[in-house]
């Protein structure tokens, strides 16, 4: 698998590309990596479906995701052994020897990016963005890094070493075109993403048992933000802030929902996938169920990113989408748990 | 019960000029002009049809928005737009979103009956036809404010939504939902006869 190998120079296979259109940059690294892997992306992202805020805890880059401890892989897929865990050079004379480490072991990278100076990125020298992409190669003396990215307009191949310096190390200033993803310091980290077991076979009781959890995750209520007494605390308190002008309230609205949106589109995908495959009509109408909830997340990101200079102004559409979304969640936990 | 039989239905493009609140498309030499989404982005004019030609999509004519010359979609915002009153069967319109995306459309009937009805539309960002819709239009290039981003599709679909009730149809009430942009409407009539 692993192509030339020195001290300076590795370049190992290219990965192949994963995307849906509601999906970011997180899910399409992660996908890249779990194919790569041996597995099926969309049966291992897709496999778990929760709701979880944690307040004060957004940040402002495309890749944000509520993480209570600190393992985005177990977040992304908590039915599976994925786990990831941010990392950063630790020799700031030897910014590159991990990713060499890694490659040399045949182990893409996953790095945090400023969109600002990829030249492949639509953002190029116009706008700051903090976003990922993975890295399958690098070659010193040739000056590039070979990167992966499956969001469009779509990039594998290599970028000069100096860009993508830059791009990894940027400060990500604030950035007025960009209020979503900018200021937000990149500071070269990168992700370590490891899968554990093999994933066992998808059978319609393996899947029972991921739903059953992921059900009684939406019905119980906990201390925390969880499930659909969590929705009812996040959707009162965004309400809130915005009758109040709070801006923040929908700043942070956009990249939360960005990761609630992108898990019910590939829950629901699964989930229509494994339906139409194993001649169950209620799991498949089950799996639209909740694409209808990423769907609904539509509205309220969309809403409240038109409306961030006047959060006071749009708090009765907030309202109203929130109450939407709140809907679509109630009967598509329903739909899934008659499925079980 | 009426045999219905493969004729070619009346078809009518509804006036939603006054309705337009949006600028979705611009020339690549004023990119900036166009804000079809939170982020500045536009559809390409040099791809697009002629604005306020007589397009067709599927057999079905649409009478293009006017182009670089001032809004040229609907941005929904639950807007109220008459129609001619009579008995349709299908709503056809040019639509994007910004993002995936479905909602509800409210009919309203001359009886005082108030239908929803679903309304679908996929995301407008190189993206496929989640919902089943007919590609209408594509500009290959992406304009973006201060640049044109090759590799990066636009993408307006034609979308359909039924009109079950067998009631003459006064109005449409556009979904509450900025995500969704209307460009065109077409009413489709019901065959002359049938079910009356």
């Amino acid at each position: 698998m692993t192509g030339e190998v020195s001290t300076r120079t590795c370049l190992i296979a290219e990965p192949e590309m994963w995307y849906r259109d509601l999906i970011s940059c997180l899910q399409a690294t992660f996908g890249t990596l779990v194919a790569r892997l041996g597995a099926d992306p969309l049966a291992v992202l897709g496999a778990g479906w929760r709701f979880l805020h944690l307040p004060g805890d957004v940040r402002f880059d495309e890749f944000y995701y509520p993480c209570p401890d600190s393992d985005l892989g177990a977040a992304l897929a908590p039915h599976h052994e994925l786990r990831a865990r941010w990392w950063q050079p630790a020799d700031e004379d030897d910014v590159w020897r991990e990713v060499r480490e890694s490659l040399a072991r045949d182990q893409p990278v996953v790095a945090a990016v400023d969109n600002f100076y990829l030249p492949f990125r639509p953002a190029y020298r116009d706008v700051h963005a903090a976003h990922l992409v993975v890295v399958y190669g690098l070659d010193e003396d040739r000056g590039l890094v070979y990167v992966s990215d499956a969001m469009p307009p779509a990039y594998r191949g290599p970028v000069p070493i100096e860009e993508f310096s830059n791009s990894w190390g940027s400060a990500n200033p604030a950035d007025v075109q960009d209020a979503f993803f900018s200021d937000s310091r990149i500071g070269r980290r990168c992700l370590d993403v490891r899968l554990g077991a093999q994933p066992a076979s998808l059978t319609p009781e393996l899947l029972g048992g991921y739903l059953r959890v992921d059900v009684d995750g939406f019905t119980t209520a906990t201390a925390a933000r969880t499930g659909l007494a969590g929705f009812d605390a996040f959707a009162g308190e965004l309400v809130g802030r915005c009758r109040a002008g709070d801006a923040a309230a929908l700043r942070e609205l956009y990249p939360f929902g960005w990761g609630m949106q992108a898990q019910a589109s590939l829950h629901g995908e699964l989930l229509r996938r494994c339906g139409r495959e194993w001649g169950d009509p209620a799991l498949a109408g089950a799996g639209r169920a909740v694409e209808a909830v990423a769907h609904a997340w539509t509205g309220l990101r969309i809403t409240g990113a038109h409306g961030i200079a006047d959060a006071r102004a749009v708090a009765a559409d907030i309202a109203h989408h929130a109450t939407v979304l709140r809907g679509k969640y109630a009967y598509a936990v329903d739909a899934v748990s008659a499925a079980i | 019960m009426t045999v219905s039989s493969t004729v070619s239905r009346q078809r009518d493009p509804v006036d939603i000029s006054r309705h337009r609140n949006n600028i979705a498309i611009s020339s690549a030499t004023a990119t900036k002009a166009g804000h079809f989404n939170v982020w500045g982005n536009s559809f390409a004019a040099e791809h697009l049809p002629a604005g306020g030609s007589l397009v067709h999509v599927a057999g079905v004519p649409f009478r293009f928005p006017p182009v670089c010359a001032g809004p040229d979609n609907v941005r929904c915002e639950g807007q109220f737009v008459p129609v001619t009153e009579s008995r349709y069967d299908w709503i056809h319109v040019l639509a994007a979103a910004e993002r995936r995306c479905e909602d509800t459309v409210e009919l309203h009937f001359g009886d005082g009956s108030v239908d929803a009805e679903p309304l679908r539309i996929s995301d407008f960002w190189a993206a496929p036809a989640w919902f089943g819709e007919l590609l209408a239009f594509r500009s290959p290039v992406m304009h973006y404010p201060h640049h044109v981003q090759q590799g990066v599709p636009a993408v307006m679909w034609a979308q359909r939504v039924p009109v079950t009730r067998r009631a003459d149809l006064v109005g449409i009430r556009l979904p509450r939902n900025v995500a969704m942009h209307i460009f065109a409407v077409t009413l489709e009539h019901a065959e002359a006869g049938h079910d009356r």
